[in-house]
């Protein structure tokens, strides 16, 4: 094993019955890192973590924790601690003897112990509510017991299972940079399972993107955006639109393609992808594509279009342009600089693209 | 007074008169009566009305009194010791370890299907001198001549009564046990613990409530029990209720049998109260 890596998964397999839940997962994760798996929701993400957390054995394959195998290691000697969904909050202690409830087990002083709970406890800003019972707790401080709870045993992996999925939307976005702040400060390496891309986005190095229980990419969040390895991985993250294309020649990195709608474009061969054909897909992110109601200066391919349908979001305006020749609308986000919508429904508008815009998505019969 | 039952405190009144006169008639008035009794003498003839302590200096003094009473509140908590220790393990079981769990629920109400009655004497079968148990521990060679010890003492009493509760413990234990979150389950051991530390620091005082309600409804009627004691305690098993029984029939001392009745109450009242408070702080220091 490198010394660089703190979990190594290598060919596990995970089998309910006759389901196969995880099939053939390959990961190592570095030290210190934050990790996110991400994916629709009955992917196996929980599955993935919880054999990792031991509450679930592996068919096949196996998985090692800082370089021991943990094949004969039961899950409450596991170097690793968990936050649960549903947090787990033991309704029978206070805060403080749900944060001491691992530690009682260490042969600590009661000094040594209160010290620990205080300092945990402090780390989540919940400094001082040792004796507030269980079900006093608000959702949000609820969660920042579980991650007291579980970090306070200082672990080498913290596995957090969907750790904001019950919280408000504003409390999540808070909660987010709070814990992405603690896990550099403690410098802990965070497996976070989630099936919000955003958060996903947000808060990690890295993110193992998994469908129907295996991993199609793993990659940094800006990779994963930008170098999307297939269609259903471009469309899960971020907004995308797909056209079909003809490649015409390549060589040095590149290829030129023929753009359904566009024209002859040049672009990078995506090293993502595995198998390239001359019937390609391509995407271009909505935020990439130029609207005027004039034809842009300075674009690599043109298409003239019809607005048939404006959605206003606030910090952007979506419009989505039907256009003679493709099967789909194409939809183009527009940043909301001057409060105002240029375009109404039945417009006829221009879109521009450029050439570094245009991502390579591989073999259309690959998808 | 018009519209009194559109007030919110008129409706109320309405809607819980029924229940109160029904809970007035058939609780409070007997237990007035009781009370009153209690306060009486029974002369050789007739009641005396006047009212005096007679009774509960008789109840007090009487170390035939205090001996059965001991001994009841004594068999009654044996009684729900048993009760409670053997239904731990079946309602764990069936709420962790089987998927069938109507089914077990309903082979565990089987022995309601028939009389009570009937069950007693079936364990005076099964104990007696000439009993299926005996006979079975003869002709396997395992004893020479019959045990005595099984029936007409307190063993049998408490025995009979255990098997007789038995649902009684199991189904508020299970429910106890039922509702605890698996994932609390899963954070103890993630935190550490084997499964025995994990019973014992998360799943026993989860289920504190369980067992006090179990408890409370074996001991309580325990105590008053006097079919059991009379038809399997022999002489040795006598319990309170045996006492108060003679006094409301063959002595027809009623002001006496009130006045045990009323002893018995507070005694029992006592016993629970302490038991639930020592229950619930003992569940409360685990940690
Ligand atoms: N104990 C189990 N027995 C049988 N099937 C299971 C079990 N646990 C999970 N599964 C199945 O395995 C698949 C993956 O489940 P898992 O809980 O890992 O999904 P997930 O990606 O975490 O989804 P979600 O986002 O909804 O939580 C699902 O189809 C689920 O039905
Ligand atoms: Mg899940």
């Amino acid at each position: 094993m490198s010394d660089q890596n703190i979990i190594e998964i290598s060919g596990v397999e995970k089998r309910f019955g006759t389901f196969t839940a995880v099939s053939d997962l390959n990961l190592d994760l570095k030290k210190g890192e934050f990790f996110s798996l991400l994916g629709p929701s009955g992917c196996g993400k929980t599955t993935a973590l919880r054999m990792i957390a031991g509450f679930q054995d592996n068919d096949k394959g196996s998985i090692s924790i800082d370089g021991q195998d943990m094949a004969d290691i039961p899950a409450n000697k596991r170097p690793a601690n968990m936050v649960f969904q549903s947090y787990a909050i033991f309704p029978h202690l206070n805060v403080g003897d749900n944060v001491a409830f691992g530690l009682r087990k260490l042969g600590l002083s009661k000094a040594e112990i209160k010290t620990r709970v205080a300092e945990a406890l402090g780390m989540v800003e919940l400094g001082g509510l040792e004796t507030r019972k269980a079900d006093e707790l608000s959702g949000g401080q609820r969660q920042r017991v579980a991650l007291a709870r579980a970090l306070v045993m200082r672990p080498k992996v913290l596995l957090l299972d969907e750790p904001l999925s019950a919280l408000d939307k504003n409390l999540r976005e808070a909660m987010q940079l709070e814990m992405r702040r603690l896990q550099q400060k403690l410098g802990i390496t965070f497996v976070m399972v989630t099936h919000d891309q955003y958060e996903a986005m947000t808060m990690s190095d890295r993110i193992g993107v998994m469908f129907a229980g295996k991993l199609a990419q793993v990659d940094r969040p800006d990779v994963l955006y930008a170098r999307p390895c297939n269609r259903q991985v471009a469309s899960f993250i971020g907004g995308m639109n797909f056209l079909q294309a003809r490649m015409v020649g390549d060589g040095g990195g590149q290829m030129d393609v023929d753009v359904q709608g566009f024209g002859k474009l040049t672009i990078g061969v995506n090293p993502n992808v595995e198998i390239h054909d001359t019937d390609l897909l391509v995407g271009v992110r909505p935020e990439q594509l130029e609207i005027g109601a004039e034809k842009p200066d300075g674009y690599d391919g043109y298409l003239q279009g019809e607005v048939s349908d404006v959605a206003f979001y606030g910090e952007s305006v979506h419009y989505h342009i039907r256009a003679a020749g493709l099967d789909e609308t194409l939809a183009v986000a527009v940043p909301n600089y001057f409060h105002t919508v240029d375009h109404q429904r039945g417009d006829t508008v221009w879109l521009g693209v450029q050439n570094a815009s245009v991502i390579d998505l591989g073999a259309r019969e690959h998808q | 007074m018009p519209g009194v039952l559109k007030t919110e405190t008129g409706k109320g009144l309405a809607l819980s008169a029924p229940a109160s006169l029904y809970v007035g008639l058939l609780v409070a008035a007997p237990l007035a009566i009781l009370v009153a009794y209690s306060f009486w003498t029974q002369t050789y003839v007739a009641i005396d009305k006047t009212l005096t302590w007679a009774n509960y200096i008789e109840a007090a003094t009487d170390p035939l009194v205090r001996h059965l009473m001991l001994r009841s509140i004594l068999i009654a908590g044996a009684v729900t010791l048993a009760t409670v220790a053997l239904a731990y393990p079946i309602a764990y079981f069936i709420a962790f370890r089987t998927q069938k769990k109507t089914l077990w629920l309903l082979l565990i109400t089987i022995p309601f299907w028939s009389s009570y009655l009937l069950r007693v004497f079936s364990w005076k079968l099964i104990l007696g001198f000439n009993g299926v148990m005996n006979s079975a521990l003869l002709t396997t060679g395992a004893i020479d001549e019959p045990l005595t010890f099984l029936l007409y003492n307190e063993f049998a009493v408490v025995l009979t009564l255990a098997h007789a509760w038995a649902p009684f413990a199991i189904l508020p234990i299970y429910v106890s046990l039922q509702k605890i979150d698996r994932a609390y389950l899963e954070a103890a051991t993630d935190l550490g613990c084997n499964r025995l530390e994990r019973f014992f620091r998360v799943t026993l005082p989860l289920t504190v409530p369980g067992i006090i309600a179990a408890s409370l409804i074996i001991f309580i009627p325990t105590v008053g029990d006097y079919v059991t004691p009379s038809l399997v305690g022999g002489s040795q098993g006598k319990m309170i209720a045996n006492l108060m029984q003679v006094q409301f029939g063959a002595a027809n001392n009623w002001p006496l049998g009130a006045t045990l009745s009323l002893v018995a109450m507070a005694s029992v009242g006592a016993v629970a109260i302490g038991f639930v408070v020592i229950t619930t702080a003992l569940g409360r220091r685990i940690r």
